[in-house]
């Protein structure tokens, strides 16, 4: 059964692996370049003193690499469309799942060896993408501490396996349901990326209880250690929490990245804010107003990826149930 | 395991076996026995059934209700009975991009008593290229490959839905003969389904007649035919007849009646000529329909066997 697999997809193996290769050698090159200029920056930074500026001043690689990086981000969709999807819809479609049904095996064999390799496959090429763009990010990550943040997080360490075997499955389980290959890839593009959205926008804040600081306006927002990923910010005023006018439209203006609506400010400091940022916050503060920050520490980083690759890998064994269930059930 | 070997066994036994679908019946009430070492022609209009009863007797389907009994095992449950079935569905679905040799070598992978080498030796001797992509053949020599695959399974039932379609009438021929030489070999009984009676009469011995999701005949050809007549007489009451047989079609003209009977004994009415039935009339008139006169003198049953 694995020399049928093999021979129904080893050109498409072959695609992905020349694909896979040509990211690598590019990933490689470039990630050598940016680890020396990040060594050599950091050397002369601390000659010269200058170190705590240098996230400021030092840029590494090229926007078009770094776009190219954060694009890898719909690697685990597309292996869900050319591997999942088809998988077991084209076989519907041309009928073939009768003829292989028809040879001396058994449905769940034939099923458990096919959605075996494809799942094998989902998580190898996601997983060296991830490594590739994990590796290549480390002097980014290190220069910037950014890769807690939506966006980052999304395209290194584990998730990405996570999100590979979860699209792969959402495309097999979507072809079985639907036995046609092309409603399967509409519905495996629009339920991975709704899914993803919503985990990542809604849900992924609330996988450990966020830190609360506060701070006086009177000095700068505090800034935790390392790759911290900042969830929200706000103001508290003499009466409790200030509502976020500015979420709803109204005028705001940003102090140190905590959003501060201008609407809901003392008359008194609101004139000042477009004079001085300094005196703006002493008035703040001299009407009792504090500012806060709720952030994630960057010590829960591998926490988060575990919890989120755990999520989708869940998601994923539900479906290959589901598929399961269907091929082992339904008339052929 | 089910001892396939037992002569007494027939090939095929259904009972009350049904298939429904949300809206629609696609077969109701069918019992049938098909005995060891026949091939037996599943006749029917389209949409009669004979695919749903295929896919029932492959296990690829699972009946709504009734039971099926396939070499003794029940299809779909008895993983050992996958072995001895092969079956060919009326699409001829076969892997487009791959060769009739990869097909073969698969078919080594995934059958225990796989015949390769005749597969091959078949297929070179119809002039079938193996290392070609069987998406580029021509539609007969498609049905060609995936009716040799099935024989390549060595198989103890074969169940075959339209098998000669797709075939030019040589290599209808061609197949119809092979197929008589593999089941006169021993071990095989087959069924092949078709809407047309004569694809099938020159090689079958027996008859599956499906119409509007009923069994309406099943049974050995000639026993069939020699329990069937034609009676031909002036346009008079039939209510005798119909009283001591069994009237299965009559065709009433302002001269003279034309009946199909299923005699219950000698029929001894002076005043009609009895003569023997065709396998077209037979099945005609239990479609519900008027042979041919034409071709149902010209067709002889029973003398191929």
């Amino acid at each position: 059964m694995t020399w049928l697999v093999w021979r129904q997809h080893r050109n498409q193996t072959y695609l992905a692996a020349a694909a896979l290769a040509a990211f690598a050698v590019l990933v490689l090159i470039t990630g050598r370049q940016m680890a020396s200029q990040y060594h050599s920056a950091l050397t002369s930074c601390a000659a010269s003193h200058t170190c705590g500026n240098l996230a400021n001043t030092l840029i590494l690689g090229t926007p078009v690499l770094s776009l190219l990086v954060t694009l890898t981000v719909v690697v685990p969709c597309l292996l869900g469309v050319f591997w999942g999807g088809p998988l077991v819809a084209r076989e519907f479609e041309t009928g073939t799942s009768q003829f292989a049904w028809m040879q001396s095996i058994t449905r769940s064999r034939w099923l458990a060896v096919k959605v075996g390799w494809a799942l094998l496959a989902a998580a190898a090429w996601g997983g060296a993408v991830s490594a590739l763009v994990t590796w290549w990010s480390s002097p980014v990550n290190a220069l910037n501490h950014q890769n807690f943040q939506p966006g980052q997080f999304d395209i290194q360490g584990i998730v990405p396996v996570g999100y590979a075997l979860f699209a792969v499955a959402l495309g097999i389980a979507a072809g079985t349901l639907l036995r046609r290959t092309l409603p399967a890839l509409a519905v495996t593009i629009g339920v991975f990326t709704f899914l993803r959205l919503v985990i990542g926008q809604d849900l992924r804040s609330h996988y450990l209880t966020a830190v609360t600081t506060p701070f006086s306006f009177l000095h700068a927002p505090p800034s935790p250690k390392g790759s911290y990923w900042l969830v929200s910010g706000g103001v508290v005023g003499p009466a409790g929490q200030v509502a976020n006018s500015h979420a709803h439209g109204g005028p705001g203006v940003s102090f140190g990245g905590v959003p501060v609506p201008i609407d809901n400010m003392p008359s008194a400091c609101r004139v000042l804010v477009f004079q001085s940022p300094l005196k703006f916050g002493s008035c703040l503060a001299a009407h009792g107003y504090r500012g806060f920050i709720t952030y994630q520490p960057a010590s829960r980083y591998w926490a988060f990826q575990g919890i989120e690759t755990g999520i989708f890998v869940l998601l994923a064994a539900a479906l290959i149930a589901v598929t399961a269930i269907v091929v082992l059930r339904r008339d052929a | 395991m089910t001892d396939f070997q037992s002569a007494a066994l027939p090939a095929i036994a259904t009972r009350g076996l049904a298939k429904h679908y949300r809206k629609r019946t696609a077969l109701t009430d069918c019992t049938i026995t098909v005995p060891e070492g026949r091939i037996s022609a599943l006749i029917g209009p389209n949409g009669a059934g004979k695919t749903t009863l295929l896919r029932l007797l492959a296990g690829l389907a699972t009946p709504t209700a009734g039971e099926v009994a396939v070499l003794g095992a029940t299809p779909g449950r008895d993983l050992a009975l996958l072995a001895e079935i092969g079956f060919v569905a009326q699409e001829i679905p076969l892997y487009r991009r791959m060769s009739a040799e990869d097909h073969i070598r698969m078919g080594a992978r995934l059958n225990p008593r796989w015949d390769g080498a005749s597969v091959r030796q078949r297929l070179e001797s119809l002039s079938i290229p193996l290392d070609q992509a069987v998406g580029t053949l021509s539609g007969g020599q498609q049905a060609q490959v995936a009716l040799m695959l099935s024989l390549g399974k060595r198989p103890r039932l074969l169940l075959l839905d339209e098998p000669v379609a797709a075939l030019d009438p040589l290599a209808r021929r061609q197949f119809l003969a092979t197929l008589a030489e593999a089941v006169a070999a021993g071990g095989l009984t087959a069924v092949l389904s078709s809407h047309l009676i004569a694809d099938l009469e020159r090689t079958c011995d027996h008859l599956i007649l499906l119409a509007a999701s009923r069994v309406q005949l099943c049974g050995d050809i000639d026993t069939l035919l020699a329990e069937h007549q034609v009676l031909v007489g002036p346009r008079k009451d039939t209510t005798a007849i119909e009283r001591d047989h069994t009237l299965v079609h009559a065709v009433r003209t302002a001269r003279q009646v034309t009946l199909l009977i299923r005699r219950k004994g000698p029929v001894i009415d002076p005043a009609f000529e009895a003569a023997d039935v065709s396998l077209e009339e037979l099945v005609l008139g239990y479609m519900g329909q008027d042979a041919p006169p034409a071709f149902a003198h010209l067709t002889s049953v029973g003398e191929d066997q």
